[in-house]
C-alpha cells in the first residue's frame, strides 16, 4: 500500500443555483489577464447541453483522455495522430461592450449603443457562441449536441412536457492519473506529492497544447499571449494556508466541500486499467480511495511521511465522508480513466409540491420515487459513472430518504414516520447517517464544509513553530 | 598472402573510430563546405537581395529519437545561402511550406511555422547533433512566424554549478535543456517573407560571440537546421532536421577591420571564461583510446588468422 494524501472537492448539484458566482470570483482572481480572456478555469454549464469548449465530451471530436489499446492504457492522441488542438471557435470569441460610445457619443434622436468588441483585438464582432451559450436551456438545438443524452430518446428530451436541465459547475478535477501530465513531451505538467494538485511549471511549459488536447475535460487552456498552457490551481497559495479555494468559498448555494482523501497510488494505474467501464467507479471507491479509519491504512500514511494533522483531517473529511462512506458522489466522466478527484452528489430534480394537479399520477408522493425523477437517471449515469445506473440510483434514493426522514420530523401526519423508517431501510442508512447527512448537506457550517489542514512543506518543521513561538519574538 | 586482406576490416574499422573520435564526422566530410560570402559594406536583409551567393541545399529528415515521434515524413529540405562582412553574419533560409501558419492574438490551435540553426559553442569537437550534451552545449537560433527570433543554448544547463550559471545570466536551477540566453545575448535579427508556397527567412547576427554560451562565427564553422510545418501540428520534438554543414568563410577581398567582439549590447567583461564553461574530452585523449582501439583490432584480427 502506497498511501498519498490529496485535497479534493465535492460539488452537490442539488443545490446549485446556476449563479455563476465561481466562475466570476475565479477570473477575477486568476484569469483576468491578457492572453486569458478566453479562459474560464472554473465553469458553470446548463446541462444537457454542449458544454465549454463546445462538446468537450465527445473524444472523437478532441481525442482527451485515455483508452485501452490491448488491455493497456493509451492516451487517445497517441492513437490517433493528427488531431488539432481546440480553437477558439470552440471555446468561444470573448467579447466585451464598447461602453465609452455612451459617454462620448454626440446628442441624437437614438440612444447610443453598446457594441460588443472583442476582447483580444478590440474590433467590432458579432457575438455567436458563449461559454454557457445555452444558459437555463435557451436555445433547444444546442441541447441536443449533448453527448450524453440517448440518441434514441434525445427527441423526447427536447419536448416541453419531458425537458430538464440541471447545472455542471466545472474545475480542473486533479486526476490521479492525469492525461495532461503523460502527454506532456517536456515535463512540465507535475501532480504535487503533498496534496495532489496538477500543475503547470510556467518555466518548463514550451506551448506545445499536448496537454490541452489531452485532458478530456479540456481544463488545460494555452495562453496565446504568453505562448504557454495554464490551469485550475485549486487556489494552492490558499489551500496551503488551509482555506478552501476561491470558487468554493465564494459559492452562494454552498455546493462545494474540500476535504482529505486517502488513496493507494500503487493501485491507480491497476483500477484506471479497469477493461469494463461499468465497473471503474466502484473500484476507484473501493481499491483506491482508503478509510481513514482502518488502523493499516494510518500506520501505511505515517511510513508514507503524511503528518498527522493530515490523517485527522482525512477522518473530518466532507468529502470522505460522501464518496467513501455513504457513496452518494461520483467523479464525473470516469470511463475517461484518469480518475478524477472532483465528485458530484447527483441532483434530484426539482421538488415537486403541486404534484397531482401538474403530473396526474406520474409522480406518487410529496418526494418522488427514483424512477420518477424528472432527470433520467441513465442521463446522470453516463454523466458520473460511465453507464452503473445502480450507483445512481442508490445514491438518488439516500437522498430522498434523508428529506423523506427530516419531514417525517417536522411535519405530523399520520404514518410518515413509518414511511420514513421504510425509506432509510430501504436505501440502507441509519437515523444517525441521516442526521449526519442532513447535517452535512443542508445546514453545514464553514469548519464542517471545509477540512483543510496546512500544506506541511510550507507550514510544518518552521523553526519558530518548534520554539513554540509565531510572529515576532 | 592472406594477411592484408585480414587486416584490412581491422585497419579500416580503427580509422573510422579515430576520426570519429577527432570530431570529423564521416558523412558531412564528403559534403563540401557552403562558402560564405564576403560583402564589403552592410549585409542584405531582403531575400530577394541580388547580394546572396547560389544557395545549397540541406536535407533535412523527421526526428525520431524522443517522443513525441514525427509519423512518416516526406523528404524535406532548407536551402542556405550566408553572406558577412567585418562585424556581421547573416544567413538566407528558404524551404518550402504549402500552408502559411504565423501566431496570432486569440490563435490557440496555430503552430507557427519555424526554422532553426545550430552552431556549436565549443571548436574543439563537434557536439553531439541532437541538441549537444552537457560538456558540450551548442548555440540555437530559433525563429518561430509570428512569435520572433530567440538566441538559445541547449545542453549547458545542467554541467554548470548554480554559481557559474548566475555569472552566464541564467536562472540558478536549470528549467530544461534549451535555455534562452540573457537579454545581453539576444542579438539577433529576423527578417522573413513568405512568397509562392515558400518561407524566406533572413537571420542576422553578430559575427563573433556576445556571450560565453554563444558561438563565435569568426572563423570556418558548423552548422545544422531544422524546421517546423504548423500546419502539420510541428512543434518542439517534431521536426524536420539535417545533419551538421560546414561553413568556410570567404576570404576578405579589402583590409576590413578584425571582427571583434564588441557590440553596442555587449556586457562589460566578466570573469567567466570559456574554458570551464565547455568541458569537452580533449583531443589527444580520444586519439589514444582510438590507437588502442586499433591495436585491439588487429591483435584480435591476427587472433582469428591464427585460429
Amino acid at each position: 500500500m502506497n498511501v498519498r494524501a490529496q485535497i479534493s472537492m465535492v460539488m452537490n448539484l442539488d443545490k446549485c443555483i446556476g449563479c455563476h458566482t465561481c466562475s466570476v470570483t475565479c477570473k477575477n482572481v486568476w484569469t483576468n489577464r491578457p492572453g486569458a480572456e478566453y479562459m474560464w478555469w472554473n465553469n458553470v454549464e446548463t446541462r444537457p447541453g454542449p458544454g465549454y469548449p463546445r462538446q468537450w465530451e465527445n473524444q472523437d471530436k478532441y481525442n482527451g483522455g485515455w483508452a485501452l489499446d490491448g488491455g493497456k492504457l493509451k492516451l487517445r492522441i497517441e492513437i490517433k495522430k493528427d488531431y488539432k488542438p481546440p480553437g477558439l471557435d470552440d471555446y468561444y470569441h470573448p467579447w466585451t461592450y464598447d461602453y465609452e460610445v455612451l459617454f462620448s457619443e454626440k446628442q441624437t434622436d437614438q440612444q447610443p449603443v453598446a457594441r460588443p468588441i472583442s476582447l483580444i483585438d478590440g474590433q467590432p464582432m458579432d457575438v455567436a457562441y458563449g461559454p454557457n451559450w445555452n444558459d437555463d436551456l435557451a436555445g433547444t438545438d444546442l441541447l441536443l449536441e449533448d453527448p450524453n443524452l440517448d440518441p434514441v430518446q434525445k427527441s423526447i428530451y427536447a419536448q416541453f412536457k419531458d425537458v430538464f436541465m440541471m447545472y455542471l459547475p466545472r474545475i480542473c478535477n486533479h486526476c490521479l492519473n492525469p492525461s495532461c501530465l503523460a502527454a506532456c513531451p517536456r515535463k512540465a505538467l507535475y501532480k504535487r506529492e503533498e496534496d495532489g494538485i496538477v500543475l503547470v511549471d510556467q518555466n518548463r511549459c514550451r506551448g506545445y497544447r499536448y496537454c490541452v488536447a489531452a485532458c478530456p475535460y479540456k481544463k488545460v487552456y494555452y495562453n496565446w499571449k504568453a505562448g504557454k498552457s495554464e490551469k485550475c490551481i485549486l487556489c494552492y497559495p490558499r489551500i496551503e494556508a488551509g482555506q478552501p479555494t476561491v470558487c468554493s468559498l465564494t459559492c452562494v448555494g454552498k455546493i462545494r466541500y474540500m476535504g482529505v482523501l486517502l488513496y493507494d497510488a500503487d493501485k491507480v494505474l491497476d483500477v484506471a486499467a479497469e477493461p469494463n467501464p461499468t465497473r471503474l467507479v466502484r473500484r476507484f471507491i473501493d481499491e483506491v480511495l482508503l478509510d481513514p479509519f482502518d488502523p493499516n491504512v494510518v500506520s501505511a500514511a505515517r511510513s508514507a511521511g503524511i503528518p498527522d494533522d493530515w490523517i485527522t483531517a482525512a477522518r473530518r473529511s466532507p468529502v470522505y465522508k460522501m464518496v467513501k462512506r455513504w457513496q452518494v458522489a461520483f467523479p464525473l466522466h470516469p470511463e475517461f480513466r484518469t480518475l478524477p478527484m472532483v465528485f458530484y452528489v447527483p441532483p434530484l430534480s426539482p421538488v415537486v409540491t403541486a404534484f397531482e394537479q401538474t403530473y396526474g399520477a406520474k409522480i406518487t408522493d410529496v418526494f418522488p420515487r427514483v424512477s420518477e425523477l424528472r432527470i433520467p437517471v441513465k442521463y446522470l449515469a453516463s454523466m458520473f459513472t460511465a453507464g452503473d445506473t445502480a450507483l445512481v440510483e442508490q445514491a438518488l434514493r439516500k437522498l430522498i430518504a434523508v428529506r423523506i426522514y427530516e419531514r417525517s420530523k417536522n411535519v405530523a401526519e399520520p404514518g410518515l414516520a413509518d414511511k420514513a423508517r421504510q425509506a432509510l431501510a430501504e436505501a440502507g442508512l441509519t437515523e444517525q447517517d441521516a442526521e449526519e447527512m442532513y447535517r452535512l448537506f443542508a445546514i453545514a457550517r464553514y469548519e464542517d464544509r471545509f477540512v483543510i489542514p496546512t500544506n506541511p512543506k510550507r507550514y510544518a518543521n518552521q523553526p519558530q513553530l518548534k520554539a513554540g513561538m509565531a510572529g515576532l519574538p | 598472402m592472406r594477411r592484408p586482406e585480414v587486416l584490412f576490416p581491422g585497419i579500416a574499422l580503427a580509422v573510422a573510430v579515430v576520426l570519429a573520435a577527432l570530431g570529423i564526422v564521416v558523412v558531412t566530410a564528403q559534403e563540401s563546405a557552403v562558402l560564405v560570402k564576403f560583402i564589403n559594406g552592410s549585409l542584405p536583409v531582403d531575400p530577394a537581395s541580388s547580394l546572396w551567393p547560389k544557395p545549397a541545399d540541406v536535407p533535412l529528415t523527421g526526428q525520431t529519437l524522443v517522443y513525441p515521434l514525427a509519423p512518416a515524413v516526406e523528404n524535406r529540405a532548407v536551402s542556405v545561402a550566408a553572406v558577412y562582412n567585418g562585424t556581421h553574419i547573416a544567413f538566407m533560409l528558404m524551404w518550402k511550406d504549402a500552408t502559411q501558419d504565423v501566431a496570432m492574438p486569440g490563435g490557440l490551435d496555430v503552430f507557427p511555422d519555424a526554422v532553426a540553426v545550430q552552431f556549436p559553442v565549443s571548436r574543439a569537437q563537434l557536439p553531439y547533433i541532437c541538441m549537444g550534451t552537457v560538456d558540450n552545449p551548442v548555440n540555437i537560433i530559433y525563429w518561430r512566424a509570428g512569435v520572433g527570433v530567440e538566441n538559445l543554448v541547449a545542453g549547458a544547463g545542467y554541467g554548470l554549478s548554480p554559481q557559474q550559471r548566475e555569472a552566464l545570466g541564467l536562472q540558478a536551477t536549470p528549467t530544461s535543456p534549451v535555455e534562452l540566453l540573457p537579454d545581453s545575448a539576444q542579438v539577433v535579427q529576423a527578417y522573413a517573407v513568405y512568397k509562392d508556397g515558400a518561407w524566406y527567412v533572413v537571420l542576422v547576427r553578430p559575427l563573433g560571440s556576445v556571450h560565453p554560451l554563444m558561438s563565435s562565427l569568426a572563423d570556418d564553422f558548423s552548422a545544422a537546421f531544422a524546421t517546423w510545418d504548423g500546419s502539420k501540428g510541428e512543434r518542439g520534438g517534431l521536426k524536420v532536421t539535417s545533419g551538421w554543414v560546414q561553413f568556410r568563410l570567404e576570404k576578405r577581398i579589402t583590409a576590413a577591420p578584425q571582427p571583434t567582439t564588441v557590440t553596442a549590447t555587449q556586457t562589460p567583461a566578466t570573469t567567466v571564461t570559456q574554458t570551464y564553461v565547455v568541458e569537452t574530452t580533449p583531443a589527444w585523449a580520444w586519439a589514444v583510446i582510438g590507437v588502442l582501439v586499433a591495436l585491439l583490432a588487429v591483435v584480435a584480427g591476427l587472433a582469428l588468422r591464427r585460429r
